[in-house]
C-alpha cells in the first residue's frame, strides 16, 4: 500500500514536470498555431542561459533567474522574428518542418557556444526530500509542481478571462479570420513565443536544479510532446492534467511492470496509453474538436 | 517544360520521363558512367557515394510517406534499424544470402510500420506523427530486451560479407556496385509509384484528406500503405547499411537520424523522388565540405577541432533547412526545373 502511494505521489510530481513542458508547447500552439517540435531544444537553451547567468556571470540566484528569464524571452522573440514570422500563412506542414530545422540548428549552436561537456547546474531549490508520514517527496520537484500549478492557473485565467488571451485564442483557431477581426497575428505570435520560451526556462530550472546540465536535457521535449497531445494542444489545464496522468502511469509501470520486463515498459507505457486515448478521443482529452468543411 | 516539337498521341507517352532520343542516350550514358565510377574514383570517394546511395533509398521511402502521402514520419531511422537487424539476423542465424536477407529485412520493416500506421484509422494529421516517435523510442528498447539469440541484445551483431554465386563481394567497389543496383531498382519503383493509381491516391490524401475519401479513396488503407511502402524502402536501406558497416548496433538508428533524413528531403524538395536524391547529395556535399574546410582550419586556428566541427555542420544544416523553407518551399527540385526550362528556351527569353 505504502509502495503504491509512494510511487503514485512521485509519479504526480514527475507528471507535473512533464506538465510544465507540455504547457510551453500548448502556449505556443494556442497563440500561433505552431507545433514546435524543437521545444526540447528550447528547454535546453533556457537551461544553458540560466547556467550562464548563474555561473559565467556570477550573479546571485535572485538576480540570475530573472536575468535568465529575460534572456530566454529575447531568445523567443528572435526565433519568432527570424524563423516563424517569414512562414506566416504557409501550410502547417512547412511550419512543423521549420521546427525540425530548428532542432538541428539549436543543437549545433549549443554545442559550439557552450561545448558538449556536461556541467553542474546551480542548485535553485533545496535538495533532499520532505517526509509526509512514510512517504518521501522530492523537494525540488514538489516546489516545481506548485510553480507548475500556479503557472497553469495564471495562464488559464489569461487565456479564458482576459481580452488579450481571447484574442490569442482567435488566432489559434484561424489566422485569416483573426486578421479580419482586427487582431494582430504578429503581436500574438510574439506573445506566444515569449511565454513559451520563458515557461521552457522555468521548466529547465525545475528539472535541473542541483543536477547535471548537458545536451541530453533536450530529450524532455519528445517526452512531453505526447503529454501535450494527450491533453489537447489547445488546452492549458489539459496539459497539466495529462502530465499528472502520464506521470502516474509511468510510475506505476516502473514499480509493477518493469521487474517483469527488465525495465523496458515504463518508457513505452506512456506512449501506449496515449495512443489508446487518442483512438477514442482524437483531439486529446480537452482539445478543441475542429469541424472540417470542404 | 518540354523540348520543342513534341506532340503526344497517348497518355502513356505524356507520362514518360524520357521523351526524345538524345534524352534517352544521355540517360543511358549516365547509368553506364555510374557503373564505371569506381574505376576512376578514390576508395574514399567510392565509399562516400556508397553511403549516399544507401541513404538515398531511405530518403526515397520517406518521400513516399511524407512527400507523396503527406503523413509526417519522425521514425524513419527506426524502420531502417529494423531492416538492418532483421537482415543481420537472417544472414547470421539462418545463413541466407544477401539477396534474400535484404528483401526479408525490408518486408519486416514494412510490416512493423503497419503496426504504427494502424492508429491512422482514427487519428489524423499531426497527431499521427506521435506514433512514429513511439516507434523511434521503442526500437532500441525492443532490440536490447529481445532474446540475445535473436538480435544479439545490446551487444549488436557482426555481419558476414556478401556472397554471389560462391564469390565473395569484396571491398568498396563490390559494395558500391551492389548498392547501385538496389538504388536503381528502388528509384525506378519510386518514380513509377508517383504516376500509378496508388501514387495518385497518395497525392490526393496529401492535398486534402477530407476531400480524398469523398472521391472514393479509402483513407485508412492508403495511409497505412504509405507507411508500409516508405518503411520497406527504409528496411532495404537498413539491410544494405548493415552489410556496408559490417556491425549493427541500436545506437546507429536514432531520432536524430530521422530528423536529418527529413531535413534532406526538405532541402531537395518533397514533391518528387528527385528531391530525395538531390537532398542527399546536397547535404552530403555540405558535410564533406565543412569537414574539409574544418580540417584545413584546425591546423591553423587553435580552438577549431572535432568537437566544434560536427556541431558547426549542424548549424549550417539547420540554417539551410529554414532558409529553404522560407525562400524556396518546393526545394531544389523546383530550382532544377527552372534551370532546365531556362536552358531549353535559351537564347529566346520567352520561348
Amino acid at each position: 500500500m505504502i509502495e503504491l502511494v509512494q510511487s503514485l505521489s512521485s509519479g504526480v510530481l514527475l507528471g507535473l514536470l512533464y506538465g510544465i513542458v507540455a504547457l510551453s508547447f500548448v502556449v505556443i500552439y494556442r497563440a500561433s498555431r505552431v507545433v514546435n517540435l524543437a521545444q526540447g531544444e528550447v528547454v535546453m537553451v533556457g537551461a544553458f542561459l540560466a547556467w550562464m547567468a548563474a555561473s559565467s556571470f556570477g550573479l546571485p540566484l535572485y538576480l540570475a533567474i530573472p536575468a535568465a528569464l529575460a534572456m530566454s524571452a529575447c531568445f523567443g522573440v528572435i526565433i519568432e522574428r527570424f524563423v516563424f514570422r517569414p512562414l506566416t500563412g504557409q501550410p502547417i506542414f512547412a511550419v512543423v518542418m521549420a521546427s525540425i530545422g530548428l532542432i538541428i540548428l539549436l543543437r549545433g549552436a549549443t554545442m559550439v557556444i557552450w561545448g558538449p561537456a556536461t556541467r553542474p547546474f546551480p542548485q535553485v531549490f533545496p535538495l533532499g526530500a520532505i517526509e509526509i508520514g512514510p512517504i518521501l517527496l522530492n523537494t525540488a520537484l514538489l516546489i516545481g509542481g506548485v510553480i507548475t500549478i500556479i503557472c497553469a492557473a495564471g495562464l488559464n485565467w489569461f487565456f479564458m478571462r482576459t481580452d488579450a488571451g481571447l484574442r490569442l485564442a482567435a488566432v489559434a483557431e484561424d489566422h485569416t479570420t483573426a486578421l479580419s477581426m482586427g487582431i494582430s497575428v504578429k503581436k500574438s505570435a510574439i506573445i506566444a513565443w515569449v511565454l513559451g520560451t520563458t515557461l521552457a526556462t522555468v521548466s529547465a530550472i525545475i528539472m535541473l536544479s542541483g543536477s547535471v546540465l548537458g545536451v541530453t536535457a533536450a530529450e524532455i521535449g519528445f517526452r512531453a510532446l505526447p503529454v501535450a497531445l494527450l491533453g489537447g494542444m489547445e488546452s492549458v489545464r489539459g496539459a497539466v492534467i495529462a502530465g499528472v496522468l502520464v506521470g502516474m502511469a509511468e510510475a506505476l509501470a516502473s514499480t509493477y511492470l518493469d521487474p517483469l520486463t527488465n525495465g523496458a515498459l515504463s518508457q513505452i507505457f506512456p506512449f501506449i496509453l496515449i495512443i489508446l486515448v487518442l483512438l477514442i478521443r482524437p483531439q486529446g482529452l480537452f482539445g478543441w474538436k475542429i469541424i472540417e468543411r470542404i | 517544360m518540354l523540348p520543342s516539337g513534341i506532340i503526344f498521341k497517348s497518355y502513356a507517352a505524356e507520362e514518360a520521363f524520357l521523351v526524345t532520343r538524345p534524352q534517352k542516350l544521355v540517360f543511358a550514358l549516365f547509368i553506364v558512367a555510374l557503373f564505371l565510377f569506381p574505376m576512376v574514383g578514390s576508395t574514399y570517394l567510392v565509399g562516400t557515394v556508397s553511403v549516399m546511395m544507401i541513404t538515398m533509398i531511405a530518403v526515397l521511402g520517406l518521400q513516399i510517406t511524407v512527400g507523396m502521402a503527406g503523413q509526417i514520419n519522425l521514425g524513419q531511422s527506426a524502420f531502417v534499424g529494423v531492416g538492418a537487424y532483421v537482415t543481420a539476423a537472417m544472414a547470421v542465424n539462418y545463413e541466407l544470402p544477401f539477396w534474400l536477407a535484404i528483401p526479408i529485412g525490408g518486408l519486416t520493416a514494412g510490416l512493423t510500420s503497419i503496426l504504427f500506421g494502424l492508429p491512422a484509422a482514427r487519428i489524423k494529421g499531426f497527431y499521427l506523427a506521435l506514433t512514429t516517435v513511439a516507434a523511434q523510442v521503442m526500437f532500441p528498447l525492443a532490440i536490447s530486451r529481445l532474446p540475445q539469440s535473436w538480435f544479439g541484445g545490446s551487444n549488436g551483431m557482426s555481419m558476414p560479407s556478401m556472397e554471389l554465386f560462391g564469390y565473395e563481394i569484396w571491398g568498396q567497389t563490390g559494395l558500391y556496385l551492389v548498392n547501385l543496383c538496389f538504388l536503381i531498382v528502388f528509384t525506378t519503383l519510386a518514380f513509377n509509384l508517383q504516376r500509378s493509381r496508388v501514387g495518385r491516391a497518395f497525392i490526393a490524401i496529401r492535398e486534402n484528406d477530407v476531400v480524398a475519401p469523398v472521391m472514393g479513396i479509402n483513407l485508412v488503407k492508403y495511409k497505412i500503405l504509405a507507411f508500409f511502402i516508405g518503411a520497406v524502402f527504409a528496411g532495404i536501406s537498413g539491410g544494405l547499411y548493415a552489410y556496408y558497416v559490417t556491425y549493427v548496433t541500436a545506437e546507429q538508428f536514432t531520432l536524430w537520424l530521422s530528423v536529418i533524413y527529413l531535413g534532406m528531403l526538405l532541402i531537395g524538395g518533397m514533391t518528387s523522388p528527385l528531391g530525395a536524391i538531390f537532398g542527399v547529395i546536397i547535404i552530403t556535399f555540405l558535410q564533406e565540405t565543412t569537414h574539409e574546410i574544418g580540417g584545413y582550419l584546425s591546423g591553423r586556428i587553435s580552438f577549431v577541432d572535432e568537437s566544434v566541427l560536427f556541431p558547426a555542420t549542424n548549424i549550417l544544416l539547420g540554417a539551410v533547412i529554414i532558409a529553404v523553407l522560407i525562400f524556396e518551399p518546393h526545394g531544389m527540385v523546383r530550382r532544377w526545373r527552372i534551370a532546365k526550362a531556362a536552358y531549353r528556351i535559351w537564347p529566346n527569353p520567352h520561348g
